[in-house]
């Protein structure tokens, strides 16, 4: 995406829009519905950075989202401010991206959707085991809940999220793990420290994973305590990338509201349709459409202009 | 702890039968079929299927079989075919993509036609287990273990008498010189993903008279890819033998740790040894 006035302009604009939501309509249903759209946004764009720029798929992402909503809960609740608990929960994930994370990026990296994989199940489990009854908020929390703080906080979430990958990818680290995605034996040879700058973008990924996480922890009363650490959070990510686009920062936000929208006109039906329809497209994507959707609306655009550079020759 | 020992051996034998299907795509053709443990449990509804119909779980492991080399060779056809002849880690990952999608439908799919219930087939002779030496040994698990045997036994045969065995080797060695010495690759290849997936069928029904429900799949699937490379590729003794560790390896750990953490052992060891030794514990280097 390139920066210029009518993009900003129209970002700008979005934004202001999202802010004036809640005050202009006053229904708790798209509220609870836009929180989710802010939710899904800032997983699937910090997944975006690991999968989509610097080419290592994880499907181990749920269990820093995970870790990240359990600490920040745990701050929480603690008396201390969401926001603060909210950096604690992203520090605490990327710590354990240090620490389990990292160990992953050694293996060949054609192993390294497994390796996560089993890390996030690992996590998983543990957590069920050692913390097995759901976590409700006490009287005074609940007294003082309010559904538009969320919001404000979960969209400021998604904002800063977008905005940080947008920084990293345009920056020094962008290239270089851009360039680790395209040949990471030619980046190496190049002087690029594939390692390091893997590591990096992992720890930044989970970072950002972590405040979603927290996000999740300051929004719903009462859940089991390893619910967000279900593969699902996992497969969320993954899902709505690839079909919005991979490695675009527009991407997991057309891919997120497009599965966000299946899920609600399913809502009522048994199963899961809307995984079901979007495993499928996956399918396609992956073999037919590697740009995903938003490289359609590119296409469309360019036939466009040809057509309109066609029309005004025979003009 | 005896009885401990028999339960851990009989569980890896199923281990062992699950990654021998894991295996052999990824052995031959560098495919990880995540779907694989998917299929499984879509093959454990079939049999339940059968099994209202009157046919007993260990008769219908045949029809399985051909059933499901049937979707083995339609899904490869339609989804699968699309990247032979990418480099090796392309083909994981594509591999990996396509069937992590197709994983999801599968496992979706299942939950709308049967629901997310637990099933369970339960013949006359679920419950029997008989004594030896003070141990008790169940009869299905029993059987489960002779059944791997016997599978073993015969795919030692199909792939060193055969001609067709011989050139999946070959394949799996070097796909370039034996497409030059006239082995048909794709053929090879879409026969490999078949006869893996019809491999399901026993696990199949071995879950099948457990416990399943639509979305255990994975786990299943996760059970194989860690004996499949804890063996390192090429050595389907290796890979019963793997799977006979992790199965005794759970058993020690449920014996010590409690049942709840059986399955992170499991996971733990083999993120340990893709760290440690990407080669494998029991693999030759290549072949």
């Amino acid at each position: 995406m390139r920066i210029n006035f009518k993009n900003i302009l129209l970002i700008i604009s979005l934004i202001v829009f999202l802010v004036f939501l809640p005050v202009m309509i006053k229904s708790e249903y798209l509220i609870n519905l836009s929180l989710m759209f802010f939710l899904y946004v800032t997983l699937a764009e910090s997944w975006n950075l690991l999968g989509g720029f610097t080419g290592q798929i994880s499907l181990g992402h749920s269990a820093f989202f995970g870790m990240g909503a359990l600490i920040t809960r745990f701050i929480w609740l603690g008396k201390i401010p969401i926001l603060l608990a909210l950096v604690g929960g992203g520090i605490s994930s990327a710590l354990l991206a240090g620490m389990v994370g990292v160990p992953c990026l050694r293996m060949r990296s054609a192993y390294f959707p497994i390796g996560t994989l089993a890390l996030a199940l690992i996590a998983e489990i543990t957590v069920g085991n050692i913390l097995p009854v759901p976590g409700s908020l006490s009287r005074e929390y609940i007294l003082e809940y309010d559904i538009y703080s969320r919001y404000y906080l979960a969209l400021s979430v998604a904002v800063f999220t977008v905005l940080v990958i947008y920084l990293v990818v345009y920056s020094r680290t962008g290239m270089a793990i851009i360039a680790i995605r395209e040949d990471e034996g030619a980046a190496a040879a190049l002087g690029v420290k594939t390692f390091g700058y893997k590591v990096l973008s992992l720890m930044i990924s989970s970072f950002l994973a972590g405040m979603g996480g927290g996000i999740f922890a300051y929004q719903y009363v009462s859940y089991y305590y390893n619910s967000p650490f279900e593969l699902s959070w996992a497969f969320l990510p993954t899902l709505t990338t690839f079909i919005g686009g991979l490695g675009t920062i527009v991407g997991p936000i057309v891919g997120s509201m497009c599965f966000l929208a299946l899920s609600e006109i399913f809502a009522i039906s048994l199963g899961e349709v809307h995984v079901l329809i979007f495993g499928f497209t996956f399918i396609l994507i992956v073999l037919f459409l590697p740009g995903g959707l938003i490289s359609i609306a590119k296409q469309s655009r360019k036939r466009i202009n040809i057509r309109g550079k066609k029309l005004f020759k025979h003009v | 702890m005896g009885q401990t020992l028999i339960y851990g051996i009989l569980n890896g034998a199923l281990y062992g039968i699950i990654a021998l299907g894991i295996a052999l795509v990824f052995g031959v053709m560098r495919y990880l079929n995540i779907a694989h443990g998917s299929l499984i449990i879509l093959g454990a509804y079939g049999s339940l299927i059968l099994f209202r119909l009157g046919i007993d779980p260990f008769a219908s492991i045949p029809v399985l079989m051909i059933i499901l080399f049937l979707i083995g060779t339609i899904l490869f056809k339609s989804f699968f075919s699309h990247f032979i002849g990418f480099s090796e880690g392309n083909k994981i990952k594509n591999s990996l993509l396509i069937a992590f999608g197709l994983m999801l439908v599968i496992d979706n799919l299942a939950t709308l036609i049967w629901t997310g219930d637990e099933r369970c087939i339960t013949p006359s002779y679920s419950g029997i287990s008989f004594e030896v030496f003070n141990v008790r040994i169940p009869v299905i698990g029993l059987a489960g273990g002779l059944l791997a045997l016997i599978l073993i036994f015969i795919l030692h045969l199909f792939f060193t008498l055969t001609y067709f065995g011989k050139s999946v080797r070959a394949v799996s060695q070097d796909h370039e010189a034996a497409s030059l010495m006239g082995v048909d690759i794709n053929l090879t290849y879409l026969i490999s993903f078949a006869i893996s997936v019809s491999l399901a069928s026993i696990p199949s029904v071995l879950i099948g008279l457990q416990a399943f429900s639509p979305t255990v799949g994975i786990r299943w699937f996760n059970k194989g890819v860690i004996v499949v490379m804890l063996a390192g590729l090429g050595n389907i003794y290796g890979v019963f033998t793997a799977g006979l560790f992790l199965g005794i390896l759970e058993a020690i750990s449920v014996y010590f740790f409690g049942a709840p953490y059986r399955e992170v052992t499991g996971l733990a060891v083999f993120v340990l040894v893709l760290i440690l030794f990407p080669q494998g514990l029991f693999g030759r280097k290549g072949g």
